[in-house]
């Protein structure tokens, strides 16, 4: 009961019974089938073989029967033991086989057969066989014969015979059993298809009560659901006793169709309901549009807003700053014109206003409305009647509102100011308050730019700094980096090219590509070993390395920088030390040729010396040597001076002591002390003057030949003549010394005048000298206002060249003859050491002034009020007088008949700064060579000019 | 008697060694420059060769470097008198192959010494 329960509740348990219960009955039914195929084959297979072995046995019965009687047969025939022995052989083999058809046997008719086969095997060897056997050996063949004629025989015959039906029954069995097993097999057939047909009557059965049972009611609910859906009433015909899915489903839609009656009525109320709700929404969605609207039009002026200061912070050039801001503010506060001008700069931007206009309100913005921003700092605006231009095609009266803002500083100073106009709309104070947070915008910005140009124009000085300094400078950073360079540095590595040079270039590109123009190989080592004492701030190593192309020396030092962040930076110095390089090399060749050049004669002074004290030697040869010990020093002597001479070249304090000198004469005399030196020369002294007067040292001019004229003598060693010309024109005077010896090569001529300079080949290596002589030559007459050419031709002699500026006589005769009243000028000389005075007041009448000498100030303003001087020579410290120098200055100054008096200042006192604040014309400070006040005076007199020029009586 | 070849191109110095040596019965043969001593020197064999270090043609240190070559008769002392008194001058000569070095100003008694030393030594 309670398992048809189970079943009944369930569906898909009743259909798996259903489908089970089939499924068994087509098992079991095959199953048996099966099994009774299986046990007639295996019936008949069994048969089979029971009755193939029983043939066999019988027809090997037979066969050894047949087998024996031969024998025998061929025994009695023969009389051969051993066939009669091998059939008596064959007994027991016989024996055994019929043993085994008596085992086999089933029936009773074959248990007879085999009875009588023993029987019939106990007859021929139990009474034949030996019967014969016995008759043959006694030689009764007659018996045997008789034997073979009677029963016996007929009893073998038959036997076999026997033998052989039993076979061939065997057979016929056989063939019947075949039969047997078809018939069977068909049976089996038969009741296999009757089978099937009651299997398939099952399941269409099945089907049957599945379709009954499960698919009609569903039909049904489908149906009834769709009418349902469709609005309209439907009625369910399932037994509502199933206890299975289908009655709970036709409970449950039952029960659904009577809530979903009830829920319709509900809904059709609420129906009602929301439609008068959606009314309600319909209003709030309007209002809520407007709030929308509202929200954009704010987010357009953020979104305005904010473009300004994007637009005011992305640029940092003014112009472009100035006009975002005018025409975004323009927008933002929907102005139809506008302007924003700054205040300290002539920068402007200008919306909607012609040029006019803005040149206008530029030029009146000091005294206009503007004014009053600079006063209140605050924004106001104003309302007028629009213009006649601004009214277009309208007629009655509209207004126009105006805008001033000012922009300020956050040092509440007024940076810019801006003004908008806009028609008919006037700005609340709220649009007010908003402006003027724009305009602190604005303020922000403009000191951004402010601030970058400073920083720019600081940043242009310092490259400008850096491009003016003669060294090549570079800044690298901690990775080697270059971080900035000067141009120097770039046109020392030919980086003119490249905009921006060597920066920006890593440590291994800028490095290779200096050390590819670099002889050598040791610049990289060299410039890491530099830096990294500079980086560890040892002892500052410094290199110098040689350009390939200009073969410049240059000197390499480094320094680092710590810059604010901690950050390291490492600064590289190249100086061109070329020159010094040339001269150092120069002054160390030098001083090996100086070394040389005063061995030589000191060795012979001590030698000989050492000889002259240390042997007996005879008169003439003491004389001789006692000369030569003389010479030698002289030519000592000379070489101290000429090094003295370069030396104090050198240091620029050679002094030249010019008067107005004679060249003719010192020419001459010079000449004179040459020939004395030589036997191989001749000299020849060709001059169309007989006077030259230039203005020198007279001194110092005769070394300038006596070094000209030994260097003809030394550099011409296989003699020949030297000739010397002098001539003139009215500007200069003009010598040349003309040699025939080795002359020069062309290569030497730019460097023969240069200090330490030998000409280098082998022919002049006999001649010794200092690289000195030429040098000094061409330092002095550079010094008289002259110059020096050479012209030579290389191995048949030079010719050097001089020229000075000409002297005219007349002023020199009057000059030296001291006659000096033509100049006419007057001079006062204040001066309390009397040596001195008498000294500078000769000076003075050398140079053709009127002087007078006073040894007091007051004495020499007492006697100025009569006369009033050309010009005064001043001494500072005047101890006879309770005036000095400067009271007298100021006295001077301060009267207006002296003031334009030329005060020369003549004093020991250094104090150039006030005597000069107090108006000195020159200022000499003892001691100082009386010549150069003579041409101070004279070349302010004579370029003050008028005075002089007016008081010359021709 | 001893043969010795003076190349020096100042005549006062050679004036004063060639008194000097030809007082002590020295024979001594006197050149100016470079090429003369080198005139000599394939002309003649000397005991001693005194050679200044700064001379026209060939100077002291070419000139050696000729004798070692090969280029002269035989071989000699040679003596190099230099005004460069530097070390590492001297060294030069000496590496060069003078075998003795005398610095210029020298004394010549002590000269005259030393080349009696050295032409007794050979």
């Amino acid at each position: 009961m309670r398992l048809s329960n189970y079943f009944r509740n369930s569906l898909s348990r009743q259909v798996i019974l259903l489908i089970s219960a089939c499924l068994i009955f087509g098992l079991f039914g095959t199953a048996i089938l099966f099994f009774l195929q299986q046990n007639l084959n295996h019936q008949y297979i069994e048969n089979r073989k029971v009755l193939v072995e029983k043939r066999k046995t019988i027809n090997t019965i037979y066969d050894e029967y047949n087998a024996v009687f031969l024998d025998i047969r061929g025994y009695v025939a023969s009389n051969n033991p051993q066939m009669m022995e091998r059939a008596r052989g064959k007994e027991k083999g016989i024996r055994a086989l019929i043993s085994v058809l008596e085992r086999d046997s089933v029936n009773i008719s074959e248990i007879s057969d085999y009875r009588e086969m023993v029987e019939f095997s106990d007859y021929y060897f139990g009474d034949v066989l030996p019967n014969i056997i016995t008759n043959y050996e006694n030689g009764n063949h007659t018996e045997i014969l008789d034997l073979a004629n009677t029963e016996t025989t007929m009893k073998v015959e038959r036997f076999l015979k026997d033998t052989k039906a039993k076979s061939s029954a065997l057979d016929n069995q056989l063939a019947k059993n075949v039969v047997e097993l078809s018939k069977n097999q068909s049976n089996l057939q038969l009741i296999f298809i009757g089978f099937i047909v009651l299997f398939l009557l099952l399941v269409q059965y099945i089907i049957r009560m599945i379709f009954r049972n499960i698919g009609k009611p569903l039909i049904d609910f489908s149906f009834a659901a769709n009418e349902i859906a469709a609005g309209r009433e439907a009625v369910i015909h399932v037994d509502p006793k199933r206890k299975d899915e289908l009655g709970m489903l036709s409970v449950a839609f039952q029960k659904m169709v009577e809530s979903i009656q009830e829920k319709e009525q509900g809904l059709v109320a609420q129906n009602e309901e929301l439609i008068a709700q959606q009314d309600e929404l319909h209003a709030q969605q309007h209002e809520l549009e407007v709030t929308l609207e509202n929200l954009r039009l704010h987010e357009q002026k953020l979104t305005r807003r904010n473009e300004l200061i994007h637009s005011i912070s992305n640029t940092l050039n003014k112009k472009e700053v100035l006009q975002s801001v005018v025409q975004n503010m323009c927008k933002l506060i929907g102005a139809d014109r506008g302007i924003i001008k700054l205040v300290e700069e002539d920068a402007y931007a200008a919306f909607g206003l012609t040029q006019i206009g803005i040149d206008r309100f530029i030029r009146f913005m000091d005294i206009g409305l503007v004014q009053r921003l600079f006063e209140t700092k605050q924004a106001f605006t104003l309302k007028r009647e629009q213009e006649i231009e601004e009214k277009g095609y309208h007629e009655n009266i509209n207004y126009s509102y105006d805008l001033y803002l000012p922009v300020l500083s956050s040092s509440h100073k007024v940076e810019a100011i801006m003004v908008f106009s806009r028609y008919g709309n006037n700005f609340s104070d709220k649009d007010l308050s908003e402006y003027e947070a724009l305009a602190r915008q604005i303020a922000i910005s403009l000191e951004k730019i402010k601030m970058y140009e400073a920083t720019e124009s600081n940043r242009n000085l310092n490259q400008d700094i850096l491009n003016a300094v003669q060294e090549g400078i570079q800044l690298i950073d901690q990775n080697g980096k270059m971080i900035q360079v000067n141009q120097r540095l770039n046109s020392i590595f030919n980086q003119k090219q490249l905009i921006n040079g060597l920066i920006g270039l890593s440590w291994t590109e800028w490095s290779s590509l200096m050390a590819e123009q670099i002889e050598g190989d040791t610049f990289l080592v060299n410039l890491k070993k530099a830096i990294e004492s500079a980086v560890n701030a040892e002892e500052e190593q410094s290199f110098v390395y040689c350009k390939k192309d200009t073969k410049q020396i240059m000197k390499v030092y480094a320094k680092t920088i710590y810059h604010g962040d901690d950050s390291l930076r490492t600064i590289l110095v190249h100086r061109d030390i070329t020159k010094e390089y040339e001269v150092d090399q120069m002054k160390s060749e030098f001083v090996s040729t100086v070394s040389h050049e005063l061995r030589t004669p000191l060795a012979s002074v001590l030698g000989f010396t050492e000889l002259l004290l240390n042997k007996k030697l005879k008169p003439e040869r003491k004389m001789k040597y006692l000369q030569t010990i003389y010479n030698e020093a002289n030519r000592l002597t000379l070489l101290i001076n000429d090094f003295l001479d370069v030396q104090r070249m050198e240091s620029g304090k050679q002094t030249y002591e010019k008067k107005y000198v004679d060249l003719y004469p010192i020419i001459e005399t010079t000449i004179e002390h040459q020939k004395v030196n030589t036997t191989l020369h001749h000299f020849v002294f060709k001059s169309g003057v007989h006077q030259s007067i230039i203005f020198g040292d007279k001194s110092k001019l005769e070394q300038v030949f006596t070094n000209l004229l030994s260097n003809s003598i030394k550099y011409s060693p296989n003699g020949g003549n030297v000739t010397v010309r002098i001539n003139e024109n009215p500007e200069s005077v003009f010598i040349e010394i003309e040699d025939e010896g080795l002359g020069i090569p062309n290569d030497a001529i730019p460097h023969l005048f240069q200090k330490f300079y030998r000409v280098d080949n082998s022919d002049h290596r006999r001649i010794g000298g200092t690289g000195l002589g030429l040098a000094i030559v061409e330092e002095i007459v550079k010094a008289s206002g002259g110059k020096i050419t050479v012209e030579s031709e290389y191995g048949k002699g030079s010719v050097f060249k001089l020229e000075f500026p000409r002297v005219i006589t007349r002023e020199l005769t009057k000059q030296t003859e001291g006659i000096s009243s033509d100049l006419n000028y007057n001079i006062i000389v204040i001066e309390d050491d009397l040596s001195l005075a008498e000294l500078l007041k000769l000076e003075l009448l050398d140079s053709g002034f009127h002087v007078s000498y006073f040894s007091s100030g007051s004495q020499a303003l007492e006697q100025m009020k009569t006369a009033a001087p050309d010009a005064i020579v001043l001494d500072i410290l005047l101890e006879e007088d309770e005036m000095d120098g400067w009271s007298v200055m100021k006295e001077l100054k301060g009267n207006e008949r002296f003031k334009h008096i030329p005060i020369f200042v003549s004093t020991a006192l250094d104090e150039k700064e006030q005597g000069f604040s107090l108006g000195a014309q020159e200022y000499l400070v003892k001691p100082y060579q009386p010549s150069q006040l003579s041409k101070v005076i004279m070349h302010t007199l004579l370029s003050n000019g008028k005075q002089g020029q007016i008081l010359v009586p021709e | 008697m001893k043969r010795i070849l003076l190349a020096e191109d100042e005549a006062v110095l050679r004036m004063l060694i060639v008194d000097t040596l030809e007082d002590e019965d020295f024979i001594v043969d006197e050149a100016a420059d470079g090429q003369e001593a080198l005139d000599y020197l394939k002309l003649e064999k000397y005991d001693l060769v005194i050679l200044d270090y700064m001379m026209p043609v060939y100077t002291g240190l070419e000139l050696i470097e000729k004798i070692k070559a090969g280029e002269t008769l035989g071989h000699s002392k040679i003596l190099m008198l230099s005004a460069k008194s530097q070390a590492y001058e001297q060294e030069r000569i000496l590496l060069a192959g003078a075998d003795y070095f005398m610095e210029k100003p020298f004394s010549p008694l002590k000269l005259l010494e030393k080349i009696e030393e050295i032409v007794n030594e050979a």
